[in-house]
């Protein structure tokens, strides 16, 4: 159970404090944390951290530290995924977060955690159901409070789906435009051995689902190919049986953005794009040769390609340059190849000498090229929706599907 | 520590004000607001509220203004409502006098028509935490878990416990516990039973201390009835009161396999749940179901892979190192179940370290006969790696699959071509894992002496890596041809080498190389022991004395002494014990495993989670009579240091000991003797059990032993005990540490004493009765274990017994330490006794 929950600005500063036991907690932890981070974790906030009187978990999103303490044995998860539970309900409600976001709309953060939690214990986050009990700040309100100088952030009754069987979802849905658009995203995670041979390739997907439809409606979805999926995680709405037995996805949609299932695909044996580095040194001097091209077409234009590596620690000066796109040498070292989309007529190709620190014949550290891309319109593991059927609805919904892959953690050694 | 916000910077911005003036000013509006019916008071007021709470969260001391903040608090809307009683729940307590005025409008908007108003209130009400207002949270909590709406049952529930926790006896006494539980049993709301849950464990868990039938009650709150009826509505309940339900089920003592697979089946679509809290929970629940039925327990791995797998690679680095530390723990304990899945441990270039750290672990552990050329393969592109420390812990992790035994040929070509790497750090860590293999395979000397010969010892900066390397040059002289010069050439540098730890490599090397080859190291011989002697370090000055002496005494005896026929090293001592891993394990999906420690390592035991009671007795929870409770924060961070402490000493003496275990065999002498001064020189630390209390130990063990051989041990019906010791749990802890085993014993109950083990705290009675106290208790049927300790009358020394039971054999197991080891005997026969008496009465 928690004992206190402390939002803390990028300079470290309270912007919210929310006490939850009897045991009160010195904001003191604050200061001591914001010390501990600054001096150990530059760069890398997520870690585990012993302060001297409590357990920490903290998360960090967008320049806001989401900081929670205590001092009982409790399961680590629970308290990492409330706090990202936290964070996305802020930023649901917010439109965004960031420091000033959360400042001006501190009152909000307030009523939102007050509902969120209680005596140490999650209560209620689901974004539906707060957002009946605790308004959002939006344009209406805001226009409200000019025109008539008054403003409700509260809702005048109670939602009643707390006592719902689908507590995502509210009962009457009103104002739905009578549409569901699936998005498919995915996540390519490669790694490429110096013989460029694949060391290991998955794929990490989402399904995301907007949905507005009015009612309570019924949907199910099928996939083309479910076989290749390695393992799933469902949103709490997806019923467990069909998907056992037939592989469907039968299920109540919450109304809005919300994740459906998360799942990996193993063993993928394609990667859409190759990057070839080539580096040889002598005497001092180090040759570096990048070459990067499409493989195993996707059929779709892979676009905002770049290609990014840490620079030598033993090395005096970098010259590189590129036949296409324009590199950046950044101020901690790394070089950043922004290639943008493969053009037709010419390989892209990064060429250019590293000179090495004085009594230094050959490099011995080689760096790793991370490479990010995007692919719109295509899913890399092959995973296809076959069929969407909406029922319990008064007309047929307009019904949008799409697909992306990005590159997650695409490296290449050399 | 004094609030470290930077509030002078901020004042630019109207809503961060600062300073003394600002709370006047404050003051002095709402002074005027307080009376005022102007159309606008309201807005007005709202504003002002705002800024007083924005003045709070700046760290702003606004307790100035308590007064004027209650006397404005009549308001009609309801976000002022909100600010208000955040306000006053956080100043409250330090203005009890003020907060009454406050009651006033709390309890009217208790009882207003507005379930969201009642709710709000009701909550207010009981976070104001002033213990003179008890009396008037009584009625408005009886009144609101009968509440029509759930959302104020829901929040009463919870107030119950806040209640407990000002005044224990107005909640005891209103009977809340009881109502509680009625609801839990019937409400329709998912939410309200998942709360009235949460309020009864925390009440009865503390309530357990001081009478007995809280802890039958908490024993009800883990029997079938309670826990299948909300397993049975399990997907009702929100994710987060889902992980309590699943806690609680972890708990459950399910009579008959159906039962286990009742549960596991009913539960098996969790761990498609996407809240990871939920799917460990789940985890755990599994393994602790099916603990007793290894080829399910083994299905149960299979099934929790991908899941595990699954959560590691999506979510948030927070996350997915939370996991990550569980899946390691998991892996650590079946390696063989996960090797197929070695490439899932593959590091990537941009995770950060700690990561990579767990990962290596695990691939070490999971590395056998199919994968280890993958293994090895992939761990060596990570020795060239940018990220020094990761490539130092990727040449260990070579070593230690190298040390496991699987293909080792291979590896050690791998090993070697690490050194042609010349690279220093890399150099010194292969120079370290060369020396550890050839301790273990000596048929690969000549390999390795091939390679090693070229080093330069110059280039070698790191005292573990030179360490190695001289005892190499020491061990193998007879093979290395140049070996005499090179150890003469260290020499001569004596007194630049720092380390103490390279002086006496370099010591016991050139006596080495002395007995192979006597006339070319003769020379040498001379210097080391000259230097040597005329050594400022402890450690050092003694052992070339000694060898000096041994010398003069006879250099045939040296010879045996410092160049016996040795024998390969089988197995190296691990570092962490099978018992903690076996600790942290019970404890899954907790922060024990985040930490790798047990939690009785870190968590101070007041602060334990609620379903701890009957959980881990070892832990050394501290049983009822306990006095203190409140510990300083300084104190548990004491302990744990010297935790910390003893834990790193452990494994000093861990790598001491398999030191010594290899050597036993052929310089076992010397290495003895040269310990001893070691163990002299490590600063005493009051608190910490440092090595010198392992090593008085032995000395006692050896005395203890020579005193129990003596003719006239004292006769046991001589021992009589204090009937009233006094012992505080970190005394004990400490005493436990330090003191020797001085008896191991095991001895059986009588089946109605195993059989009335059912209620843990009647054998703590029991002994009670018989002068002997409980410390601290603990463990599952069937394994129970306790910590007992009793003194004797008239006299400081104290026994300690630790007491495993298992009530499914009736046996015991005794480990009795004792301040005075000539009366453990005694001792021993009078717990046994009253043991045996256990049940009968």
């Amino acid at each position: 159970m928690l004992q206190c929950i402390f939002l803390l600005s990028d300079s470290g500063e309270v912007m919210v404090e929310k006490q939850m036991t009897a045991h009160r907690v010195d904001r003191a932890i604050c200061g001591w944390f914001w010390d501990y981070v600054v001096a150990h974790a530059a760069g890398d906030p997520s870690k585990v951290v012993v302060s001297p009187t409590h357990y920490l978990f903290q998360i960090y999103r967008n320049g806001v530290t989401f900081l929670a303490c205590t001092q009982v044995e409790m399961p680590p998860l629970m308290a990492i995924e409330f706090l990202s539970r936290v964070a996305d309900v802020l930023t649901d409600y917010l439109g965004d977060l960031n420091e000033d976001i959360v400042k001006d709309n501190f009152v909000i953060v307030y009523q939102i955690l007050d509902e969120m939690v209680d005596n140490g214990f999650p209560l209620t986050t689901e974004p539906n159901i707060l957002k009946e009990m605790v308004a959002p700040p939006n344009i209406v309100n805001k226009m409200m409070n000019v025109v008539t100088g008054k403003s409700t952030t509260l809702g005048s009754k109670l939602p009643d789906a707390t006592a719902s069987f689908v507590p995502w979802r509210t009962t009457v849905v009103k104002d739905a435009s009578n549409e569901v658009y699936v998005n498919i995203v995915e996540e390519l995670d490669a790694c490429i051995n110096r013989e460029g041979s694949l060391v290991k390739c998955e794929a990490y997907g989402e399904i995301q689902v907007n949905c507005s439809l009015p009612g309570v409606p019924e949907l199910t979805m099928s996939f083309a190919n479910p076989a290749i999926i390695n393992d799933f995680t469902f949103h709490p709405c997806v019923r467990f049986r069909p998907w056992e037995s037939n592989q469907i996805l039968s299920f109540v949609p919450p109304d809005g953005q919300f994740k459906l299932m998360s799942y990996r695909v193993k063993k993928l044996k394609k990667t859409p794009i190759y990057v070839k580095p080539q580096l040889t040194s002598d005497s001092g001097n180090c040759r570096v040769n990048v070459m990067v091209g499409t493989r195993n077409d996707p059929g779709k234009p892979i676009d905002s390609i770049t290609v990014q590596f840490q620079l030598p620690p033993l090395i005096v000066s970098a010259d590189l340059t590129a036949n296409y796109g324009t590199v950046d040498i950044l101020a901690d070292k790394t070089c950043l190849w922004t290639i943008g989309h493969i053009p037709k007529d010419k390989a892209p190709c990064l060429t250019g000498n590293l000179r090495l620190e004085e009594g230094l014949a050959h490099l011995h550290t080689l760096p790793t090229f991370q490479v990010k891309f995007r692919i719109m319109g295509v899913a890399l593991s092959g995973l296809q929706i076959d069929k969407l059927e909406v029922k319990n609805t008064p007309s047929a919904p307009y019904k949008g599907f799409r697909a992306q892959t990005q590159a997650g953690k695409y490296e290449i050694r050399s | 520590m004094a609030p470290t916000v930077p509030t002078a910077a901020k004042s630019a911005s109207p809503s961060q004000p600062s300073g003394k003036s600002e709370v006047a000013d404050l003051k002095q509006q709402l002074r005027q607001l307080a009376g005022s019916r102007a159309p606008d008071a309201d807005d007005q007021r709202r504003d002002v509220f705002k800024r007083v709470i924005s003045c709070m969260t700046a760290g702003i001391d606004v307790s100035a203004a308590f007064g004027e903040m209650v006397l404005c608090s009549a308001t009609s809307d309801v976000v002022t409502k909100k600010m208000c009683y955040l306000y006053v729940g956080a100043h409250a307590r330090a203005h009890p006098d003020l907060a009454l005025l406050t009651i006033n409008f709390l309890q009217r908007d208790c009882r207003d028509q507005d379930p969201t108003i009642r709710g709000l209130a009701l909550r207010s009400l009981c976070s104001l935490r002033v213990p003179n207002l008890v009396e008037y949270l009584v009625t408005p909590l009886t009144t609101g878990l009968k509440d029509p709406s759930a959302y104020v049952r829901m929040i009463a529930a919870v107030g119950a416990a806040k209640l407990y926790h000002i005044s224990a006896t107005a909640c005891l006494d209103a009977d809340l516990p009881a109502s509680l539980k009625a609801l839990m049993l019937s409400d329709p709301d998912a939410q309200v039973v998942a709360n009235c849950l949460h309020a009864l464990q925390e009440i009865w868990t503390l309530e357990a201390a001081n009478s007995e039938a809280a802890a039958r009650e908490i024993e009800t709150l883990y029997s079938k009835p309670v826990v299948f009826y909300l397993l049975n509505r399990i997907k009702e309940f929100s994710e987060w009161a889902q992980c309590t339900i699943l806690e609680l089920a972890s708990k459950f003592l399910p009579s008959d396999n159906n039962e286990i697979f009742d549960i596991m089946n009913l539960l098996e679509d969790r761990l498609q749940h996407a809240n990871g809290a939920v799917v460990l929970a789940t985890i755990k629940v599994f393994l602790h179901l099916t603990m007793s039925m290894t080829d399910v327990h083994q299905q149960v791995y299979e099934r929790l892979k991908a899941p595990l797998l699954t959560l590691v690679g999506a979510g948030s680095p927070e996350q997915s190192y939370s996991v990550l530390c569980h899946l390691h723990l998991l892996v650590l304990r079946a390696p063989m179940l996960f090797s197929s899945d070695y490439k899932s441990f593959y590091c990537q270039y941009s995770e950060p370290s700690y990561v990579k750290k767990l990962k290596l672990e695990m691939l070490t552990a999971i590395a056998n006969e199919s994968n280890t050329y993958e293994i090895v393969t992939e761990l060596c592109e990570y020795a060239g790696n940018v990220d020094v420390p990761i490539a130092r812990e990727s040449i260990r992790a070579v070593g230690k699959i190298a040390l496991q035994q699987y293909d080792v040929n291979a590896i050690v070509d791998r090993l070697l071509q690490f050194l042609e790497m010349d690279k220093d750090y890399v150099t010194a860590e292969t120079l370290v894992l060369v020396k550890d293999l050839l301790r273990k395979y000596p048929q690969w000397s000549h390999d390795c002496i091939a390679v090693v010969g070229n080093i330069s010892s110059k280039n070698i900066q790191e005292p573990k890596g030179k360490a190695a390397l001289i005892w190499m040059l020491g061990e193998y002289s007879q093979d290395m041809h140049d070996a005499p010069y090179i150890l003469e050439g260290l020499v001569e540098n004596w007194d630049e080498e720092n380390s103490p730890e390279v002086r006496l490599h370099l010591l016991t090397a050139v006596m080495k190389c002395f007995f192979k080859r006597p006339p070319e190291t003769q020379k040498a011989l001379g210097a080391t022991l000259a230097a040597g002697i005329s050594d400022t370090h402890q450690d050092v000055h003694d052992r070339a004395l000694f060898y000096y002496r041994l010398l003069q005494y006879d250099p045939s005896v040296a010879e045996r002494v410092v160049n016996p026929p040795k024998q390969a090293v089988s197995v190296f001592a691990d570092t962490q014990s099978s018992e903690m891993k076996d600790r942290i394990f019970d404890e899954f999906n907790s922060l024990s495993v985040v930490y790798q420690k047990p939690s009785y390592m870190f968590t101070d035991k007041e602060h334990r989670g609620p379903f701890e009671y009957s959980e881990d007795l070892t832990n050394l929870t501290v049983g009822a009579e306990d006095p203190e409770n409140v510990i300083s924060a300084q104190r548990y961070q004491e302990n744990d240091n010297d935790l910390l402490l003893s834990t790193s000493d452990k494994e000093d003496s861990g790598t001491r000991a398999s030191n010594g275990s290899s050597t036993s065999s052929y310089n076992a002498p010397s290495d003895l003797i040269s310990s001893q001064p070691l163990v002299e020189t490590t600063p005493m630390n009051a608190g910490g059990p440092t090595s010198s209390s392992l090593s008085n130990f032995s000395l006692d063990d050896l005395l203890g032993l020579g005193v129990t051989e003596s003719p006239a041990p004292l006769p046991p019906p001589a021992l009589t005990l204090n009937s009233k010791p006094v012992l505080d749990p970190g005394t004990f802890q400490r005493k436990w540490g330090q003191l020797a085993l001085s008896l191991t014993q095991e001895c059986s109950l009588s089946p109605q004493g195993a059989a009335s083990l059912m209620n843990p705290q009647s054998l703590v009675r029991h002994m009670q009765s018989c002068s002997i106290q409980c410390i601290a208790s603990g463990g599952q049927p069937p394994n129970y274990k306790f910590f007992f300790y009793a003194q004797k009358d008239g006299d400081t020394a104290f026994f300690l017994v630790e007491c495993i039971i298992n009530t499914a054999s009736a046996k015991a197991q005794l480990k009795l330490k004792a301040d005075d080891g000539t009366a453990s005997e005694a001792f021993s026969t009078l717990f046994q006794s009253a043991l045996s008496k256990f049940g009968h009465l």
